[in-house]
């Protein structure tokens, strides 16, 4: 397949924008950012590979690249890390890719009114590094912590493990500037003022610019909540017989109302079964140990010593047995490192074969979790019996909501892909198993996804029926606000904003 | 394999199937997970934040020049941007849970050398590696000092005064770069071995030790260097080589067995090691203090590829007077000095700005003097530590200091 190669024109403005070194048109250049870690097609590559990449230094070449882009109507596609799980930073039509890394500086800390504004391609654990020498630390905190950015945060919206304590991205992000899809340079946040918490004024913009894949533009800097750094970490992992009474466990702690609970994860047969089979980092536990339920909260001594005391009562209480101090602390303590580990899977006939992980994830209510857990099972059986490339490795459930960590769980099923055997077929299936996950989901009540997005082949078919008119609505916002559909065109089915708009 | 996938292996930068063998496995174990771990402790990808110059992208390429997306001369630039740290290597997730169960460990630093060797088979030079190759191949040392000549004739000048014999049981090699230009260190490890009471000789010809030109993919002609210097050794009676230089280390520990297999029976002991030991078991006595206040970098090469940390920070320790401000040796996985692999040769902007960095750390720690224990880390760090205010050492030469020793 034949790429068409811009216009040597709009290379030489680009380059007239952000400088020769920073406007890459190199096939290795091109090649290196059309995926992410989403099971990417490596035998269609070629498809998802952008014209041109250019690594801006500064807000106002964003907005004169997106203001080219609208002249000439190519379209334009950001990417921070380039380590989401949807396809967000995926260019599906080609066109110029806006790289945001170089822009990685810290701008302000600001003591008295706690905050720190940052550029969007910084880390979080580089940010961490410079404000723990203050005491303080931004407490964000998904899996990919070591290399995800600040910026494809926003874009993606995203989850935090912690954040039953800190909230999530959207909680600790206060405000932001945006280059809108037409190149205009805005500032959101909840209000007006870029150091505001809580307004009421006027529409609440933040949320609308959060979550939406780069299809409604580019964050250029972003004003983030300081916290004070946690005196004290208690973790603890509690053991089941069985699902059922784990899953009565979860609820319980979750629903304990201790303030420090950052919280809580549940290990589901499946999961259990896999860890044991194949992660030689696992300690080993009786066989009668099927469930398990992860915990952990933050805070100052005074407040986390009894609260501890509390979460193990009702941990024990409720039929879990305490697993030990080597677990619960040193495997939470490596819990950015194991989120994709063995790292292997087994075909049918028990053969380790390399595998990467692939998790699919979406926003389930407490009560629907069981039935859900069945249903995703028996689609992955029906996927592993197909194609002798993938594995089951199970189920997680962790608490979803912010402060109040009790109502829906971000709900995971680990895939095991055997990437090197990608075929059309194997694909074909892959996508018709998300779209299968994500209609349960539905079924149940839930939303399709609780951090990654939705917007990759299969389960983005689905949006329209979870939202609804909101769908509507977003189409309305998209045309209103990206008339000629530049910024990251084909994402979320928003091309039909512009097919009703010339019926 | 389609046909297309053939088609694209036609082109002239396409791998052998060997090369894919060797590498189809390492690259899928990276690209399918896709972490990114590496990429925050790189240090070339902490100043260019360039894809392209990331592990991830070293790996991935492998995946697209077996379906023929890509070729050879598509990305050997790229891999230019390395300085063979490691530091990705600890990070990754690969290694860290999954080495047990397969005794596996991505092992990125020799993907990079493969692929360089790679792009010289097939004719493709970096214009400075080249010229240093071919120099180093005339000279038989590395042209280390801008414009002036290097020569077998001055391989020992270094030595001038001190009454160092040639030959013996114990062999001290001494790098490049410390042989022409920082002879203050190997002045210093003489000095010290000798009042230690160690008995040691040098070789009668020192040709380089052939890493450098392993490591910027000239594999034919770094075999030949190791193989003289190892006839060098054998002429003279050697059985144990002491190595003052981290990277020489690697070569004599990981690249020299490699070449020569069984045959390879030398003993190869790091200074810093021994030192350490003499300090320890009493036969060095540090009593001259050191009035400074310092902190410790931690040489990649021995921290990162070697895991060796303990013993430089408890030579400092047992050095009298000086004040040593610690910092660990996990937090300086993401430090380097930039200067290793070639990098400085032919992207010597990204060892300045790396060094600056590094020494800008430093000097967050309000200390007078960054202490090394690498020859090749020092030079960029001594051009940037004078912008800042911070004298760069080798440890050697601090020890040699307090030992009582005119360096």
């Amino acid at each position: 397949m034949a790429i068409a190669t811009l216009d040597q024109a709009v290379v030489e403005e680009l380059v007239a924008i952000c400088g020769e070194e920073h406007v890459l048109t190199g096939k290795s250049a091109l090649f290196n950012r059309a995926r992410v870690p989403a099971p990417f097609p490596t035998h269609r590559w070629e498809e998802y590979i952008p014209q041109v990449v250019v690594l801006p230094t500064a807000a106002q070449q964003i907005a004169e690249v997106v203001e080219l882009a609208n002249r000439r109507r190519i379209p334009v596609v950001p990417r921070a890390g380039g380590t989401g799980l949807t396809d967000g930073a995926v260019p599906l039509r080609h066109g110029i890719m806006v790289d945001v890394k170089l822009m990685n500086r810290i701008l302000e800390i600001d003591h008295e009114d706690r905050t720190v504004t940052v550029q969007p391609g910084i880390n979080m654990l580089k940010l961490n590094e410079e404000l723990r020498k203050h005491g303080y630390i931004y407490p964000d905190n998904p899996a990919s912590y070591p290399c995800s950015l600040v910026g494809g945060r926003i874009g993606t919206s995203g989850w935090s493990l912690i954040g039953g304590r800190y909230g999530h991205t959207r909680d600790l992000v206060i405000s932001f500037e945006i280059v809108l899809p037409t190149g205009e340079r805005v500032r959101v946040g909840d209000g007006g003022g870029p150091k505001v918490r809580k307004s009421s004024s006027g529409y609440q913009l933040k949320h609308l610019f959060m979550g939406h894949q780069g299809t409604l533009g580019i964050v250029t800097e972003a004003t983030l909540e300081l916290v004070p750094r946690p005196e004290a970490e208690f973790s603890a992992f509690f053991a089941y017989p069985d699902y059922a009474s784990a899953w009565h466990s979860t609820g319980a702690l979750a629903r304990s109302g201790l303030a420090t609970l950052a919280g809580v994860v549940l290990f589901d047969e499946w999961k259990v079964a896999y860890l044991r089979r194949d992660d030689e980092a696992y300690i080993p536990q009786t066989p009668d140990v099927r469930s398990v339920v992860a915990t952990a909260m933050y805070g100052t001594v005074d407040e986390v010593r009894p609260a501890a005391k509390r979460l193990l009562k009702i941990g024990l209480e409720t039929g879990g047995t305490y697993l030990g101090d080597e677990i619960s602390q040193g495997d939470w303590a490596s819990r950015h490192d194991r989120y994709a580990t063995p790292l292997h899977g087994r075909t049918r006939n028990g053969q380790v074969a390399p595998m990467s992980w692939h998790c699919e994830d979406a926003s389930i209510p407490y009560s629907q979790l069981p039935a859900v857990r069945e249903k995703w099972h028996a689609i992955a059986a029906n996927l592993c019996e197909r194609f002798d490339m993938f594995d089951d490795w199970g189920m997680f459930a962790y608490t979803n909501g912010a402060f109040k960590p009790w109502g829906d769980y971000l709900t995971e099923i680990d895939i095991g892909i055997w990437e090197m055997q990608w075929d059309d077929g194997s694909w074909a299936a892959w996508v018709e198993a998300k779209r299968d996950i994500a209609a349960v989901s539905l079924e149940h009540g839930g939303s399709i996804s609780a951090c990654h997005g939705s917007c990759r082949e299969g389960e983005v078919d689905l949006v329209p029926l979870e939202l609804g008119g909101g769908f509507e609505v977003m189409k309305t916002i998209k045309r209103a606000l990206d008339p000629l559909n530049v910024m990251n065109p084909g994402k979320y089915l928003l091309d039909q904003a512009y097919e009703e708009g010339e019926e | 394999m389609s046909e297309e996938t053939r088609a694209g292996q036609a082109s002239n930068g396409a791998p052998s199937e060997e090369f894919l063998d060797e590498w189809r496995n390492a690259a899928y174990n990276c690209y399918s997970s896709g972490h990114k771990f590496c990429r925050e402790v790189c240090p070339v990808m902490q100043v260019t934040r360039d894809e392209a110059h990331t592990p991830t992208a070293f790996h991935a390429n492998v995946v697209a020049m077996e379906k023929g997306h890509l070729g050879i001369e598509d990305v050997a630039r790229d891999y230019v941007h390395c300085t063979m740290c490691g530091a990705c290597e600890l990070r990754c997730p690969n290694t860290l849970f999954t080495g047990d169960f397969y005794r596996f460990r991505q092992r990125t630093v020799d993907l990079v050398k493969a692929m360089r060797t790679l792009a010289v088979e097939k004719a493709i030079h970096q214009p400075n590696w080249k010229r240093w190759n071919e120099v180093t191949d005339r000279m038989k040392s590395e042209p280390v000092l801008n414009g002036t000549s290097v020569s077998q004739e001055h391989v020992a000048d270094w030595a001038e005064g001190l009454d160092l014999t040639i030959g013996g049981e114990t062999v001290l090699f001494c790098d490049c770069e410390a042989a022409f230009y920082r002879t203050s260190v190997p002045r210093a490890v003489a000095q010290i071995l000798k009042k230690a009471g160690v008995e040691f000789g040098l070789m009668r010809e020192q040709w380089c030790c052939g890493g450098p030109a392993a490591e910027m993919g000239y594999a034919e002609q770094a075999r030949r260097f190791a193989e003289h210097n190892v006839a060098d050794w054998r002429a003279v009676g050697a059985k144990r080589i002491l190595v003052l230089d981290p990277h020489d280390y690697i070569s004599f520990t990981e690249d020299y067995p490699g070449y020569f297999g069984d045959d390879y029976d030398f003993e190869i002991i790091l200074v810093v090691e021994f030192v350490a030991d003499l300090i320890r078991d009493g036969r060095l006595s540090l009593s001259v203090p050191i009035e400074r206040v310092a902190t410790y970098h931690d040489a990649c090469r021995l921290n990162k590829r070697k895991g060796i940390h303990k013993e430089p920070r408890e030579i400092l320790r047992a050095i009298p007077g000086l004040e040593f401000k610690d910092v660990d040796h996990v937090t300086q996985w993401s430090y380097c000095s930039g200067a290793g692999a070639g990098l400085g040769i032919e992207r010597p902007d990204l060892t300045a700005e790396i060094s600056r960095r590094r020494v800008e750390r430093a000097k967050a720690l309000e200390i007078d003097t960054l202490v090394s224990a690498c020859p090749w880390s020092e030079r960029p760090l001594t051009d940037q530590g004078k912008d800042q205010d911070i004298e760069i050492y080798d440890l050697m030469e601090l020890v040699a200091e307090a030992a009582g020793l005119q360096v």
